[in-house]
């Protein structure tokens, strides 16, 4: 019983069904701070818990899921291909924004955390924490940091950011499309993204374009400011 | 009927052959030359010039990656359920994890869209004198 509970057989089914009561529990509250992975996680911890299974063992039975990551990440290419025409349209300001936006994302977080004298492999941590979660688990690994910190930092800033950006950039009379779902993408990924997506289809279609390009980029210039 | 159903699979299986070989190659090409880039992300830029070059994406393709990108949340699950088994960080670093999130955030946010919106309205005064 207890060899069935560490295997695949057990993990793989589980997760399914946490994501999908996850997408259920999303679905039904209509607001972004229940994002599927907040519910889902929360089940799964609670279910590892009541049955006593330790966390790695889990984490090594849910190994199919973190082999799909990597494709995942390819797969990325789709919609920003569709979207790059947007770019030619659009042009320099996008590229100086996208350029400006992945250096600060990650500078003013580290530097508030440094400031407030957070130990080392939270700065890390947070270095990755405005890009798409499955490239940031990547970087995480390059770069040796915690991947479930990274992680629960990339799901909280893209939270943080769909759910107080729009409001606050209206606050500042920015009213642009445009300019909203970019930034979105930029700083809140796929969480910000999907945001944008229910605000207009222009939008949503600048935050995909800003994600997947602020994802590679950061994911090419972040190991470079790392080296020592 | 019967083809098309059967020609569907082939296109299926195509998208997610294409899908693993960028990111086999684009891994390779990250180890030979101990690149610190992710070898998932050359994948995916290696995919994006392929597309380019191509000029559009296959059938098959688009839908292997709606149909993945659709599932993201349910594969970093087990990473993000590692958050409730952080045990070594102290009191302020969870504090300077709050405050860097949710202020540096909104902080970023609002630089990115002032900056974006001064740059488009200069661009958009130039093309209107033009």
């Amino acid at each position: 019983m207890t060899e069935l509970l560490h295997s695949p057989l057990f993990a793989l089914p589980l997760n399914l069904c946490a994501f999908l009561a996850g997408v259920a529990i999303y679905r039904r509250s209509g607001t972004a701070l229940l994002h599927p992975i907040v519910g889902a996680s929360v089940l799964v911890a609670a279910v590892l818990w009541l049955l006593q299974i330790p966390y790695g063992d889990y984490q090594q039975a849910s190994g199919l899921l973190y082999a799909l990551l990597g494709p995942a990440v390819v797969a990325l290419a789709v919609p920003l291909k569709q979207n790059l025409a947007i770019i030619r349209r659009a042009g320099w300001p996008l590229a100086v924004t996208l350029a400006a936006g992945a250096i600060l994302a990650p500078v003013v977080a580290v530097v508030i955390a440094l400031l407030l004298g957070a130990a080392k492999p939270v700065l890390l941590a947070l270095s990755g924490k405005s890009i798409t979660t499955p490239i940031a688990l990547a970087l995480a690994e390059k770069i040796h940091a915690a991947q479930s910190l990274t992680a629960g930092i990339v799901v909280f800033t893209g939270v943080v950011g769909a759910v107080a950006g729009p409001p606050l950039l209206a606050r500042l009379n920015i009213h642009d499309h445009r300019v909203l779902g970019f930034a979105l993408g930029i700083n809140a990924h796929a969480v910000g993204t999907a945001r944008a997506l229910e605000i207009s289809a222009l939008c949503g279609a600048f935050a995909a374009l800003a994600m997947g390009l602020c994802g590679a980029l950061t994911a090419l210039l972040l190991p470079l400011m790392l080296a020592p | 009927m019967d083809s098309n159903r059967l020609r569907d699979v082939a296109h299926w299986l195509c998208g997610a052959a294409i899908l693993l070989g960028c990111e086999r190659l684009g891994r390779a090409i990250s180890e030979a030359f101990s690149l610190p880039v992710p070898g998932s992300v050359l994948g995916m830029l290696l995919l994006l010039l392929g597309l380019m070059i191509y000029g559009g994406v296959p059938r098959g393709l688009a839908r292997v990656s709606e149909q993945l990108l659709r599932l993201l949340a349910l594969l970093f699950l087990p990473a993000a359920v590692g958050v409730f088994y952080l045990r070594d960080l102290s009191l302020q670093d969870w504090l300077a994890l709050l405050a860097a999130t949710v202020v540096g955030t909104l902080l970023s946010l609002t630089l990115c869209a002032l900056l974006l919106a001064k740059f488009l309205k200069r661009a958009d005064g130039e093309g209107g004198r033009d």
